[in-house]
């Protein structure tokens, strides 16, 4: 393997992961908080995706459309996760975990469909934005600089979640509520709206995703459920419930991935749930993870 | 979680039901006189889908173990008999023996790794190997066929008949429905519905509850194999789709329509199911959509299933009556 390819698999890989990091990170805290696993979640991406793509189109002619995308898909999609949390998710929290699964996974039908109807079967393309066109060179080699900027987001956004966990009132609430819903609840903490909150927290960042990746790829149907697998392999690696997990197992699956496709292309889809069985094997809990 | 106990007898073995399931077989066995061969080749893919069904049941309903990858063990019961059939030339009979067998072994490689988690992990687990499974499928060209799958394997022509290929198919799906209603009413099923319940007060009677968990696994294993390879020889063919991860959502979706605390609610499941998707699908070409919707109300409306529904309210009817 050259440098040059050695060096653009890592930051294909990295700025995978950091994309990914956006959609596991929802994922996790999700689960944390509502200990709820939402098989839906690589549909809100996929959501994202296409609202984005919507805005571009419809405002082709007016600057930086993509911007603006950026700013109203993630609101749209924490808006529909709202909806989904009050009116469906609420019903079924102390129902087994089986019926959660499946009411998930009936969203999946649901809002794939909706996509279908929306946005037809086609594959749909976003211009690399303004004033990210460009390449940088590194080492004497060039690399996309939309790359870069998907790299830096991801860290942003870690820290971004971090100091609202841990520095904000809505953040205290949430960890009260993680930590014992009924004495939260019995101090005057109002749960449900903290439910609420973190679901379209987490819907929001899902749908930052599904806005941010379209540049470097295409925004079709069926990445919701690619999307979402991907991302449970990134939340057991890292831990479910871990933020910091979340962060490190996206970049280890960004890097798998991206090497497993340049060096065996033929079986890099199963190279991910390798690591996973191992992790679980060695590290039951995942690489962050506290025993429950 | 104490819901099932009562219930999962239901259907016992008093005059009534007995009659009742005498009745039902009838009306199978009578079946071809009234289907057109669409129709009748529908039912028989029902019967498979049946099997298939209950199978994931002994886990899901039986051990309260959630699967995502069922298809992953029923595709493995395809292929063996499709490969063993098409590539290696090998007879119907033993083609079909070795499926099982297979599953089994593969079910008990990943059932032991499995089991040493629990609730999301095991599925998430279940979920890994599936798509394993299905990566190998896909990409092993030279034995599997690939994403072109298997489609020449070669079964005699008796089940070109879809008469013959109805019956033969009902007598193996009744034969082992039948081995598993035994098992899981069994003191063996008895125990591993104790642990469905709490799976801890089980640990501490002295019951190895992970060796309980892999038994299940494996014997669910086996039965799905069967049932897979039921479908290879029932289409002449195996199709990487069997081990997709739809293929198993199709599966828990089926159980939970029909009710996963009861015997026959997967049965009832892949009819309403069938019989749902063919009828939204001639309707709408977004049937997704619709099934969705229903799946939604299912959960929120009617969380035990069409049978656990039926069976409560005939439970308080009698109850009312008494």
């Amino acid at each position: 393997m050259t440098f040059e390819a050695f060096a653009g698999q890592t930051l294909a890989g990295v700025s995978l992961g950091m994309v990914w990091f956006l959609i596991a990170a929802g994922l996790s805290i999700i689960f944390g908080t509502l200990k709820i696993l939402n098989l839906a979640h690589g549909s809100l991406y996929m959501l994202g995706s296409f609202c984005c793509y919507q805005v571009t189109v419809s405002l082709a002619h007016v600057a930086g459309n993509f911007w603006i995308g950026v700013l109203v898909a993630p609101i749209v999609v924490a808006l529909v996760g709202g909806v989904i949390e009050v009116f469906l998710l609420r019903p079924i929290y102390k129902a087994e975990m089986i019926y959660q699964y499946i009411l998930t996974f009936a969203l999946v039908l649901i809002i794939g469909e909706a996509c279908k109807m929306i946005w037809g079967v086609g594959y749909h393309s976003v211009q690399v934005p303004w004033p990210f066109q460009g390449s940088i060179g590194v080492f004497g080699l060039s690399f996309p600089s939309y790359n870069f900027f998907l790299i830096a987001m991801g860290p942003l956004v870690f820290i971004g979640l971090r100091t609202l966990i841990n520095k904000t009132d809505l953040g205290r609430n949430i960890r009260a509520v993680t930590e014992n819903r009924e004495m939260a609840n019995a101090l005057g903490t109002n749960v449900p709206r903290v439910y609420t909150g973190v679901f379209m927290l987490g819907a929001w960042l899902a749908g930052l995703a599904g806005s941010l990746w379209p540049p470097v790829s295409v925004v079709a149907l069926g990445s919701d459920m690619a999307v979402v697998i991907d991302c449970f392999i990134i939340v057991v690696i890292g831990g479910l419930g871990s933020l910091a997990g979340a962060f490190v197992g996206a970049i280890i699956l960004g890097l798998t991935t991206a090497f497993g496709l340049y060096l065996i292309p033929k079986l890099a889809v199963a190279f991910g749930f390798i690591l996973m069985i191992i992790i679980l094997l060695i590290r039951p809990y995942g690489l962050m993870g506290e025993p429950e | 979680m104490a819901n099932g106990m009562n219930r999962i007898s239901w259907l016992g073995t008093s005059p009534r039901n007995a009659f009742m399931l005498a009745g039902l077989v009838a009306l199978l066995v009578l079946l071809p006189l009234f289907l057109g061969q669409s129709w009748l080749s529908i039912t028989t893919e029902m019967l498979i889908l049946a099997l298939a069904a209950s199978s994931l049941n002994i886990m899901l309903g039986y051990t309260g173990m959630v699967s995502f990858g069922p298809a992953g063990i029923y595709a493995v019961g395809a292929y063996t008999t499709g490969v063993f059939m098409e590539k290696l030339g090998i007879g119907i009979v033993p083609a079909v023996l070795a499926a099982p067998v297979m599953a089994g072994i593969i079910g008990f490689l990943v059932g032991w790794i499995c089991v040493r988690r629990s609730a999301v992990y095991f599925a998430l687990l279940t979920l890994a190997f599936s798509q394993i499974i299905w990566t190998v499928v896909f990409q092993w060209y030279s034995v599997t066929g690939g994403d072109d799958g298997l489609v020449s394997v070669p079964v005699p022509d008796f089940f070109f008949e879809i008469t013959n290929c109805y019956y033969f198919m009902l007598a193996v799906v009744s034969v082992c429905l039948f081995i598993i209603w035994k098992i899981v009413n069994s003191p063996f099923g008895m125990t591993l519905q104790a642990i469905r319940e709490n799976p801890n007060r089980v640990e501490f009677i002295g019951v190895n509850v992970k060796h309980y968990q892999l038994a299940s696994f494996v014997i669910s294993s086996v039965f799905l194999g069967i049932a897979g390879s039921m479908h290879c020889v029932f289409s002449g063919s195996a199709f990487p789709d069997y081990a997709y991860w739809v293929k198993s959502a199709d599966m828990l979706v089926i159980c939970l329509l029909g009710g996963i605390y009861n015997f026959f609610g997967p049965l009832v499941g892949t009819v309403v199911y069938t019989v749902l998707t063919k009828v939204i699908s001639e309707y709408t070409m977004h049937w997704h959509l619709v099934l969705g919707g229903i799946i939604v109300l299912i959960i929120l409306a009617m969380r035990k299933g069409v049978v656990g529904t039926l069976a409560n309210y005939w439970a308080n009817r009698k109850s009312a009556a008494a």
